[in-house]
């Protein structure tokens, strides 16, 4: 397909993969997926969330298995049915979401499976200990201990420590998944790529980070919805050309939106933060003003859902200030966001949303208990009523109101959680990815209830996951990337792509 | 996940439930009335009568023991709960029948402090709850043990013998005791505020906690009227065998968990009626009368009632299991940060 194809004397391919296709039940993750990495390349693997990349990497790794394609390594066929029998065939994966144990020793973990044995047969912690210093030694990884234990590490050493396990493997073909995600110093990782690729292994590098992606790899295949659309040679391609393959044709076709123009100096806002720090948020500062929509849009593991929670009372803020309708306000408890105005729809539906094993009607009615009583007991018309009314307002039929919850579709769940957040009184919404796994239909009718609460008032925090709902509804956006907010795209700046090459942490030059 | 599923499907809302307690009352009905077969002495009102006298203790201390079951706990001190409370009134009322007037709200707020403790170590401490339940229960047999050198000293208190030997109608007091307090019982779980957040905190304690629900104070609430209400039943005892013994609510703690769980409260927490609970203490106590009227000897009888519990909480085993995991992960009713993306740190330091 590329130019550089065509030139002789290529070195073999390590890997040749050939319209491979993954679906989980109902939901495709992969559609067909066609590249190929030769012998000592870095190939970067590029995608948005949900673009296909980590499932491509189970597959790899031997943890899933694809429904139809095929699968080369070094010429011959690749199908491990275990994350072993990959390693035993030549591929090492040193995964986002690190694989150590945190449990255990450094040694240990690198150790593992084949122990080094004492004379007496047992395991040997002074010769683990010393072959693990010499696998750290071998990737210029001398200051870590390893005698110590992982969880003691640092997310950076232990992201680290996941890489040298993976090269310790000795592969043919190295996997490496948001490798600098966590790393302070990626000149390390990059020292240790180069010179395996100098002795001719083969590496998958998966980032974000073009930057890094150019220092490193002269190809790179884009995946999009689990599609390969194309393997372009970097060193020809523009940043913008690549973040539009990643993004899609769509994407600049603006969405026609209102975007009210807000009376932003007049009063105070609705909800000030100023430099919030806490776990994974390293100084967030944003004004939310009566009737907007401020969106936010991040890559995974940006600090974004951390921020949320903080701001439902679900986390705790370890310094800044949060403010509501400029007085100050401190969250031990999701109780107090609630009392400030705060309502808080969190990631995880079923587990931190909705009560199972309740009826709809009394998910609903929860935080108006209090008002509901006559003579100490729950006065059922009076609930009825509330919660009809209620459940009218995210156009819930009323036919499920005395139904368990359960029974009900994960979107009509979806509305019952947004109804009896509604009915808490809140004034500011914050809203972590309110649209996740509903259907069409219950979007628009979520995307009409958070419009309506902004026209009447209300301020809203969103985060999706989808940027076109963020480009729809938002009437600005904020890019957090780190911990930390990095751009804010408006007006005619919010599109797709622009959010996308923020989110890459490309700051304002993109 | 299936077990909620599987709850979800089995029984709806308070109708099922309800149909689920008067199965157990027609249960007992029958088993009543079976025991003719056994001798024609029995299987009338009077043998009726005198279940439901014996049955008042465990339908009083499964009330707390169901609440905290309700929210995912379990209560493991009752047993020495209610000798403590049984043996305080024993020595400190007496046989003064104005002493009742303090003596029983004093003993009520003392075991109920009792109560408190397990709550705290519970929630707070994060001690799972049947380790911090089942030392209570230690100190306080051994608390109990001390202070009565081995031998509770007092009189029995004609009043508290009065609801159990007069009558109103032919129907012993203590049975419209009982019967006051399985229909306040069941409407604090359907009919308060405090209940429905009980379900709540019970069916999903992270859940309860983002949406702003007291996790805590409601869980601690429980382990307090636990407390109190074994206090209660050990006082009836006093007034039932007109004295008091180191052992006396022995036999209580497998019975008052039991009588919960066969009236369909699902140990995992959060679905269950107090009426089912009342239920399942009748049928336990009728078997119980009924296998002691065959003659078989005091502890053979005691082994086939632990046998026969013992079954019938197997019927639940897959729910066991789940719930046996979860205990062991969930001390308080708030959930562990085991994984990021479950993690709450709120509120929790």
């Amino acid at each position: 397909m590329s130019a550089a194809r065509v030139a002789m004397a290529q070195p073999p391919l390590t890997l040749d993969v050939a319209g491979v296709a993954k679906s989980y039940g109902a939901t495709i993750a992969l559609q067909r997926v066609t590249f190929d990495l030769r012998r000592g390349e870095v190939h970067a693997l590029l995608g948005e969330n949900g673009a296909g990349k980590s499932t491509l990497v189970k597959i790899l790794s031997g943890i899933v298995r694809p429904d139809s394609g095929s699968v080369r390594l070094a010429g011959q066929p690749f199908e491990p049915h275990s994350l072993l029998a990959a390693r035993a065939a030549g591929v090492s994966t040193a995964f986002q979401e690190l694989s150590l144990l945190p449990n255990l020793s450094v040694a240990t973990n690198l150790t593992l499976p084949r122990q080094r044995k004492g004379p007496v047969g047992l395991g040997s912690r002074r010769l683990n200990e010393a072959k693990a210093a010499e696998l750290l030694a071998e990737c210029d990884a001398t200051d870590i201990d390893p005698g110590a234990l992982v969880a003691d590490l640092s997310l950076a050493e232990k992201q680290r420590v996941e890489i040298v396990r993976a090269v310790s493997q000795r592969p043919r073909l190295l996997i490496l998944d948001e490798p600098t995600a966590a790393l302070a110093e990626p000149e390390w990782l990059f020292r240790i790529v180069e010179r395996l690729a100098a002795t001719g292994v083969g590496v998958l590098y998966i980032s974000h980070r073009l930057a890094e992606v150019r220092r490193l790899c002269l190809r790179g295949t884009v995946l999009r919805n689990g599609e390969s659309i194309a393997t372009v040679d970097l060193a020809d391609a523009q940043d913008t050309d690549i973040f539009r393959m990643m993004v899609g044709r769509g994407a600049e076709e603006a969405t026609q939106r209102t975007r009210g123009t807000q009376q932003r100096a007049a009063e105070a806002p609705a909800l000030m933060l100023k430099d919030l720090r806490g776990a994974g948020v390293e100084g967030v500062s944003l004004d939310l003003h009566r009737g907007e929509i401020v969106g936010v849009a991040a890559l995974e593991g940006q600090g974004q859902r951390d921020l949320f929670r903080i701001l439902g009372g679900a986390a705790p803020a370890e310094s800044g200030v949060i403010a509501v309708q400029a007085k100050p306000v401190r969250f031990a408890d999701p109780r107090h966001a609630l009392h400030a105005g705060i309502g808080f729809v969190p990631e995880e539906r079923k587990t931190e949303g909705i009560f199972l094993g309740m009826t709809t009607a009394s998910n609903i009615s929860l935080p108006i208990l209090g008002r509901l009583l006559r003579l100490g007991l729950i006065d059922g018309r009076r609930e009825r009523a509330e919660v009809r009314e209620a459940a009218r307002g995210v156009d819930l039929p009323d036919r499920y109101i005395g139904m368990r919850i359960s029974a009900l579709s994960g979107g009509n769940q979806q509305k019952a959680l947004i109804a009896r957040v509604l009915l808490s009184g809140a004034r500011i919404l914050v809203l972590f990815d309110p649209t996740r796994g509903v259907d069409v239909g219950t979007k628009e009718v979520i995307y009409g209830v958070i419009r309506q609460f902004a026209t009447g008032g209300g301020s809203v925090l969103l985060y999706s996951t989808e940027l076109s709902e963020l480009v729809q509804l938002a009437h600005r956006c904020l890019v957090m990337y780190r911990g930390r907010i990095v751009g804010e795209a408006t007006g005619e700046g919010l599109t797709e792509q622009r959010l996308v090459s923020l989110a890459s942490g490309h700051g304002r030059a993109a | 996940m299936s077990g909620q599923d599987r709850r979800a499907g089995g029984r709806r809302g308070i109708s099922g439930d309800v149909w689920n307690a008067l199965a157990l009352f027609g249960l007992t009905a029958l088993l009543i009335l079976g025991s003719r077969w056994i001798s024609p002495g029995f299987g009338g009102w009077s043998q009726a009568k005198a279940i439901l006298v014996l049955s008042s203790f465990v339908v009083v201390v499964a009330f707390g023991q169901q609440l905290v079951i309700l929210t995912g706990g379990l209560d493991l001190s009752i047993a020495s709960v209610m000798t403590m409370g049984g043996v305080l009134a024993f020595t400190f009322i007496g046989a003064s029948s104005p002493a009742l007037l303090w003596g029983v709200p004093g003993v009520l707020l003392l075991t109920a402090a009792i109560g408190a403790l397990n709550g705290i170590g519970v929630v707070w401490l994060r001690v799972p709850p049947f380790i911090m339940t089942l030392a209570m229960g230690i100190i306080v047999y051994g608390a109990t043990l001390g202070l009565t050198g081995g031998t509770p000293r007092g009189q029995p208190s004609p009043l508290l013998s009065a609801l159990f030997t007069a009558d109103l109608a032919g129907v012993p007091l203590v049975i419209y005791l009982i019967s006051v307090l399985a229909v306040l019982g069941t409407l604090l779980q359907r009919g308060t505020g405090f209940g429905r957040r009980l379900y709540a905190v019970g069916t999903n304690p992270a859940a309860a906690h983002i949406a702003g629900l007291p996790v805590r104070r409601i869980t601690m609430m429980t382990y307090v009227i636990s407390g109190a209400s074994a206090g209660l039943a050990g006082v009836l005892m006093v007034g039932y065998a007109g004295g008091a013994t180191l052992t006396m609510g022995q036999s209580y703690q497998l019975p008052s968990i039991a009588a919960v769980v066969v009236g369909g409260t699902s140990i995992l927490g959060g679905s269950g009626l107090y009426l089912g609970a009342v239920g399942g203490a009748l049928l336990l106590t009728t078997f119980s009368t009924v296998i002691a009227s065959i003659g078989i000897a005091e502890g053979w009888r005691t082994v086939i009632y632990g046998i026969v519990i013992l079954l019938a909480l197997l019927l639940l085993r897959e729910e066991l299991y789940v719930w046996v995991g979860r205990l062991a992960a969930r001390p308080g009713g708030i959930p562990p940060r085991s994984t990021p993306s479950t993690a709450m740190t709120g509120g929790n330091k």
